[in-house]
């Protein structure tokens, strides 16, 4: 029997725009096994970011529900996500989003702190560590590489060892080296920590390492 | 809530030292150091006041009259536990073997004085301890006495009937007064001694006063258990002399004041805008921190600790150096207060949290509300801005909170909305002005994009952000403008009061005979002119309403008072009601010191009748009068219409300047022996000294104010700075010169800057003319040179401040730039 973690039912996102109503994705079904990595590909505008926004819990459909570790995220207020979220899930953003004015260090311990983890130092060093950036521990985000943001970003996502983890194009904003480099330490870390990793992204190289492929186009799934 | 809270707490050093929390920080300690200044100044002087005023009486509460006073009253105070002491005061001569001299002798009880002191010392400077009055035929003297008299320690003096051995010097002692009796030498003797001295007959002009002190409430208590006092008896308390003690600082309390509210109100619109980019920037934590799990109650939490702890530390801050400013204005009144002061109250230290608390709370409140309630998803859309129209309604509510919040703790409805007019009127001009700039400059087409041509562009595509920043530079720099002319006027006329101008001696007891040798002598001495003016001794004895019988005029003065008679309204008086006379040979009308006439209950066509040269007379009251005291001329409660007063006997007094004046002064005294002159030079000089006191205090405050000004267009230029830093970046990266990006935003500064400084010079002479009025009851003419250096500082300052702050971004690569942002 699949051991399902997240099940999207009948999606659709729309919203007003000068233009009159826009529907950025349109009737989504898509399930998600737990250890299972799957990718979100498609040209810009297609509407991966919203669907991947949505699955998280970050955003609400305008129809259609979101079924995630059990509970249907989508009928759930903001604050009852959020605590989802603290407990479950991980996030990669392309534009890294660290706090620059905090080190390496407070930057990973940020979602332990607001569970309350009294051992919040001691886990982030071990995520830095798994991420081999331990030397880099004080050093404040301006003060890192574009690769070393995206390090600290992942040990800070996988820092309360969450069972999904969503990446929004991880390496959208990193050279080709680096960008080899996150690649495999996204995966390495699937398969260390058992986590679920949800990617979306451009690249095709990237996205073919994942178990199953979903390639939207104009909202949809082809 | 708990975890945001101590969130908050662990990372709040880390936030202040970031510079996002740093503007804000200082924005309260400024406000805090204001309010709390004022707050220590005036809580200490309002308790000095009180001393002093209990000093000038020698008590809390004086019954005083001209015949003696019923001692029922003795037995009320001792049953309302209050302490008591009597004194008599009345002229004799003190006689010894060779000489005499009138002399103002003072009885008093041992219980004497009860407020203020009595210091007594030997005639070698040793101070004698005493239990208030000398014992039964000992007596204590001035040294005025022992030198005109030659008296030396236990040498013999007689008053009346009775002999006296001297054992002290007056050095000090409190309830000096300014009667008849103030003129002359005290000597100081038991009260006991008095029957036997038989100087008091009847008819003597002797001074009777009981004296009391205690607890406010026992002399409440007592007060009300008087009920009737009769008419003969005039009751002083200290609280009432308090009121009128201290004129001199009394302007400068009221500019104290105003330049503290100022302070607030700028500092609240430099802590808006460090409010606003702390907010802006705090977007992408809170978003990230939500997307991380935390719930709105974390965000709150986490924002009211911070928040909180900013209240508490720079509340502290704000406090210590409020009191040591407090410390500098007080050395600085030195000359005015000369009293050791009381310890401050706790009171001050509660407004200065109480405005911290409010300046931040009503400032970040909204921008907490928003935070709280911001949306994860913004982490994927990358947005991280707050839109204008939420920032206008914060700011809106801001303004409403702090003018609640002035009103109640200056208690001054009036005041308040002055300025809420002003600044609604200030802030509609400034947005119309910021928008038609924008409309006209989108008008124009900037093609080839030279750096100024840019920089206009850039006004325009900033918009409403534009405008705001009009706003805020035009009420910031309103306020200091205005308050540096206040200062500037009211320094200015504290002057002209005690200009070179100002008489330097008083001549009195000049008779009709001597007026045509003492103006000739003058003229020829020192090229002086001198005005001669009637002086008439009489009394008032009653007042009636023609029309109105059993009006109460109980308060009316009882006692011997200085008249004269004017054709024409003397120079330093105003006239504030009424009409002085025209046909002055005819009518018999007097004109009345305002503040007297409210205080005897008279109005105008009330009938006085006087006694003057063993004549009454009566006279109608045809107008009120406004005097300057502090002119140095001489200055009367009543002057009578030619035809009342002419016919009276009369003495002649003058007040005049003299350069060279003791060499002159001890040559007139010689040539008019029987001329007394008074020498105001110390008087003078003590005035004199005060005013550059009080002077120099208001720079003090004043530069508080105008710190908090700079603080508020520093504020405001960094409030969009990280937007400027990226634009500047990415106009870097696509091909624009260093001199191109400066020249952009050095005219796009320029231009908001001109705006908004034109817009507050107009707008700072219409609230100078209501508060010049309103306030210190000057009358302004626009201080032209202020004006115009207000005008270029207020645009160098713009200028330089926001070329600075986009100095970094210039010389920066722009990859680092766009990389970092």
């Amino acid at each position: 029997m699949k051991n399902l973690i997240l099940e999207v039912n009948n999606i659709t996102k729309e919203v007003n725009s000068p233009e009159g109503l826009l529907t950025i994705v349109k009737d989504i079904n898509l399930t998600v096994e737990q250890g299972k990595p799957i990718s979100l590909v498609g040209p810009s505008g297609s509407g991966k970011t919203t669907l991947l926004a949505i699955m998280a819990g970050l955003d609400l459909p305008t129809f259609g529900t979101v079924n995630l570790f059990g509970s249907e995220i989508t009928n759930l207020d903001e604050d009852r996500r959020a605590q989802i979220r603290g407990q479950n899930v991980g996030f990669v953003f392309q534009s890294f989003h660290l706090m620059p004015r905090l080190t390496a260090l407070d930057n990973v311990m940020l979602p332990l702190e607001i569970s309350g983890d009294p051992f919040s130092m001691e886990k982030a060093q071990e995520a830095l560590e798994q991420v081999g950036l331990s030397k880099r521990a004080k050093h404040f985000a301006t003060q890192l590489s574009g690769g070393e943001k995206q390090r600290v970003a992942i040990a800070r996502s996988i820092v309360n060892k969450p069972k999904i983890l969503f990446a929004d194009e991880p390496t959208g904003n990193l050279d080709k080296k680096s960008s080899d480099s996150i690649s495999d330490l996204l995966f390495s870390l699937n398969e260390i920590i058992q986590t679920t990793l949800v990617l979306v992204t451009h690249d095709l190289f990237l996205a073919e390492r994942c178990k199953e492929v979903y390639e939207l186009s104009e909202g949809q799934i082809l | 809530m708990r975890r945001g809270l101590i969130y908050g707490l662990k990372k709040f050093w880390s936030e202040v030292f970031s510079g996002d929390l740093l503007i804000l920080f200082f924005s309260i300690v400024l406000a805090v150091t204001s309010i709390s200044s004022v707050g220590f100044l005036g809580d200490r002087l309002q308790s000095s006041m009180q001393m002093q005023a209990s000093s000038m009486l020698g008590a809390d509460l004086v019954l005083r009259s001209t015949s003696e006073i019923d001692s029922e009253f003795l037995s009320t105070a001792k049953t309302n536990n209050l302490n008591w002491a009597e004194t008599a005061t009345f002229l004799s001569m003190v006689i010894t073997e060779d000489d005499n001299l009138l002399t103002s002798i003072k009885a008093v009880t041992e219980s004497y004085p009860l407020r203020g002191e009595l210091k007594i010392v030997n005639f070698n400077g040793i101070q004698i301890q005493h239990s208030g009055s000398p014992p039964s035929g000992k007596i204590w003297i001035e040294k005025k006495i022992s030198e005109s008299l030659g008296l030396n320690q236990s040498d013999t003096l007689s008053i009346g009937n009775k002999n006296f051995i001297v054992e002290g010097i007056i050095e000090d002692y409190p309830d000096r007064n300014s009667s008849f009796v103030g003129f002359y030498p005290i000597a100081i003797a038991n009260i006991v001694d008095v029957e036997e001295m038989g100087v008091i007959q009847t008819g003597s002009r002797v001074v009777y006063r009981k004296l009391f002190s205690g607890t406010q409430d026992n002399l409440n208590r007592f007060e009300d258990s008087l009920e009737a006092i009769p008419a003969n008896i005039r009751l002083q308390k200290a609280i009432e002399v308090g009121d009128n003690l201290g004129e001199d600082i009394a302007n400068s309390t009221t500019f104290f004041n105003l330049a503290s509210l100022f302070t607030i109100i700028i500092s609240v619109i430099a802590a808006m805008m460090a409010v606003r980019r702390y907010a802006n920037r705090n977007l992408l934590h809170t978003s990230l921190m939500k997307v991380f799990g935390a719930s709105k109650s974390f965000i709150l939490g986490y924002q009211i600790m911070q928040l909180t702890l900013m209240v508490i530390s720079a509340s502290i801050f704000g406090l210590i150096l409020g009191y040591a400013l407090q410390h500098l204005l007080l050395s600085t009144l030195h000359g005015i207060i000369n009293l050791d002061l009381p310890p401050p109250s706790f009171r001050p230290v509660i407004i200065g949290f109480t405005t911290a608390a409010f300046v931040v709370f009503a400032t970040a409140a909204p921008y907490i509300k928003i935070l709280s309630e911001t949306e994860p998803i913004r982490i994927l859309r990358n947005d991280f801005s707050i839109r204008l129209s939420s920032n206008l309604i914060i700011y809106l509510v801001a303004f409403i909170t702090m003018f609640g919040f002035l009103g109640f703790l200056f208690q001054d409805i009036k005041l308040i909305l002055y300025i809420v007019m002003t600044l609604i009127l200030v802030t509609s001009a400034l947005y119309l002005i910021g928008k038609l700039l924008i409309n006209v400059l989108s008008f124009i087409k900037f093609s080839n994009g030279t750096g100024w041509k840019l920089g206009l562009k850039n006004i325009v595509q900033r918009g409403n952000d534009s405008v705001l920043q009009v706003i805020i530079f035009g009420l910031s720099l309103l306020f200091l403008i205005v308050l540096a002319e206040t200062r500037t006027d009211l320094v200015d006329s504290w002057t002209e009061t005690l200009d070179e101008e100002t008489p330097n001696y008083f001549l009195f007891n000049i008779q009709e005979y001597n007026l045509k040798a003492i103006s000739d002598y003058l003229e020829d001495e020192a090229g002086i002119n001198p005005d001669f003016t009637p002086l008439i001794r009489g009394r008032l004895l009653s007042a009636y309403r023609p029309g109105s019988e059993g009006v109460n005029f109980d308060n009316l003065m009882d006692r011997e008072a200085n008249l004269t008679w004017q054709t024409d309204i003397p120079r330093s008086n105003t006239l504030v009601d009424g009409e002085w006379w025209t046909n002055a040979d005819e009518v018999e009308e007097v004109s009345v010191d305002r503040e007297i006439a409210a205080s005897m209950n008279l109005e105008i066509g009330d009938e006085l009748n006087f006694s003057a040269g063993g004549k009454t007379f009566s006279a109608s009251v045809s107008s009120f009068r406004e005097i300057e005291w502090q002119s140095f001329s001489p200055n009367f409660f009543f002057v009578l219409s030619p035809a009342a007063g002419r016919e009276l006997p009369n003495s002649y007094i003058t007040s005049i300047k003299v350069d060279d004046s003791e060499k002159l002064m001890n040559k007139f005294i010689t040539r008019f022996p029987t001329i007394s002159a008074v020498n105001l030079e110390a008087i003078i000089d003590q005035a004199k000294s005060s005013i550059s006191s009080a002077s120099l205090a208001v720079q003090y405050i004043f530069l508080l104010t105008l710190i908090a000004g700079i603080l508020a267009l520093i504020a405001s230029i960094y409030s969009n700075r990280d937007q400027r830093t990226k634009e500047t970046a990415i106009m870097h990266a696509i091909g624009a010169s260093r001199a191109m990006i400066f020249k952009s935003a050095a005219s796009e500064f320029f231009i908001l800057s001109m705006l908004s400084a034109s817009t507050a010079i107009i707008f700072s002479t219409i609230l100078s003319s209501i508060i010049f009025y309103q306030f210190f009851d000057l009358i302004y003419t626009p201080n032209l040179s202020i004006l115009a250096l207000a005008f270029f500082v207020a645009i160098s300052f713009i200028f330089l401040a926001g070329v600075i702050s986009i100095r970094k971004s210039i010389y920066a690569s722009p990859m680092i730039t766009l990389r970092d942002s």
